[in-house]
């Protein structure tokens, strides 16, 4: 089976590698879908007759909390490219055994990246327990059932994203030793997806908790 | 390239400074029980300002090539389009005779 093409050489016409210009095609059509979910948010509270306080429906706090692991995780995502790009064959440490510790610190940040993912989840889970015990549902008001389905599909997204990371830590991995430019490659477009969920969250926070 | 990541890492922990900072701003504003208007601009603000820094430097979108810009672009004006064009259906109360009064359920 051949491989992709261009996934290392940056193709001339487009000026990029196939791979990142793939992903952020994906983005641009993720943008609309969590972009209608925002415009039916705004559209939907404008018509309101009446609006909860989101602040005393939700938790600032925990919000606030997931808010900084999100960020956290993006940072050790960057990070986690970071330690392989700078150890690169041709890079002035990119020697067997450079490659080796870039592969050991790869592991440690992408780990950290993964950690935060299931804080993330656990917290969100926790909230979420939370409503139904005080018999909040989608189905109570309509900014429930907002709250639900972008906080659910945003944390769809986060599951996605870790499935990947998991694949990348563990098996995938070994691309490394075989092909260290394109899995560096790989892990920038993960990082990219990874950082939009993160961007995505920026928006959820304020204006389904705080707003 | 070795010089270069090493140099990036440091901006990335600069840039993960001012998210927290930011974090702390925003969620400090809102309890400041400021007007309505006041309190969605500037949570608005201070988010688009939070993203803007991680697809700058963390999706590395600075300079980026024009293949990635222009699809972006495209993405961004369509979104504006959407909202404006859902928008529209309260048009009647939004910018009908009572202007201000079409704000009152979501400033007041």
């Amino acid at each position: 089976m051949g491989t992709l093409p261009y996934t290392t050489d940056v193709r001339p016409d487009t000026g990029l590698t196939n791979p990142k210009l793939g992903i952020w095609l994906f983005l641009a059509s993720e943008v609309m879908l969590f972009g209608a979910l925002f415009s039916s948010y705004v559209l939907l509270r404008i018509g309101a007759l009446e609006w909860p306080d989101q602040s005393s429906v939700v938790s600032v706090p925990f919000g606030a909390f997931n808010t900084v692991v999100l960020i956290a995780s993006s940072v050790t995502m960057v990070l986690a490219w970071a330690s392989l790009a700078s150890r690169l064959p041709g890079a002035r440490r990119g020697d067997a055994q450079a490659q080796a510790a870039g592969l050991g610190r790869y592991r440690l940040f992408m780990g950290l990246t993964l950690l935060a993912g299931a804080i993330f989840l656990v917290v969100k889970a926790f909230e979420y327990s939370d409503k139904f015990s005080h018999h909040l549902y989608p189905s109570t008001n309509v900014f429930l059932g907002l709250y639900f389905t972008m906080t659910g599909l945003h944390a769809l997204h986060v599951i996605i994203g870790m499935i990947v990371n998991a694949y990348l830590w563990g098996p995938g991995a070994r691309m490394w030793r075989s092909e260290p430019e394109r899995f560096t490659n790989r892990i920038e477009v993960a990082g990219i997806y990874w950082h939009f969920v993160d961007v995505v969250w920026i928006f959820l926070f304020p204006v389904l908790y705080l707003l | 390239m070795t010089h270069d990541v090493a140099v990036q890492v440091r901006k990335y922990l600069i840039v993960f400074a001012a998210l927290l900072a930011l974090t702390v701003i925003t969620v400090g504003v809102s309890y400041l029980q400021l007007p309505r208007v006041e309190t969605v601009t500037l949570a608005l603000v201070i988010a688009t300002a939070k993203a803007s820094l991680v697809a700058m430097f963390f999706m590395h979108l600075k300079g980026e090539r024009p293949m990635v810009m222009w699809p972006l672009s495209l993405t961004a004006f369509l979104f504006v389009a959407m909202l404006g064009f859902l928008l529209m259906s309260e048009a009647d109360h939004l910018f009908g005779t009572k202007f201000g009064d079409a704000f009152q359920n979501i400033f007041d």
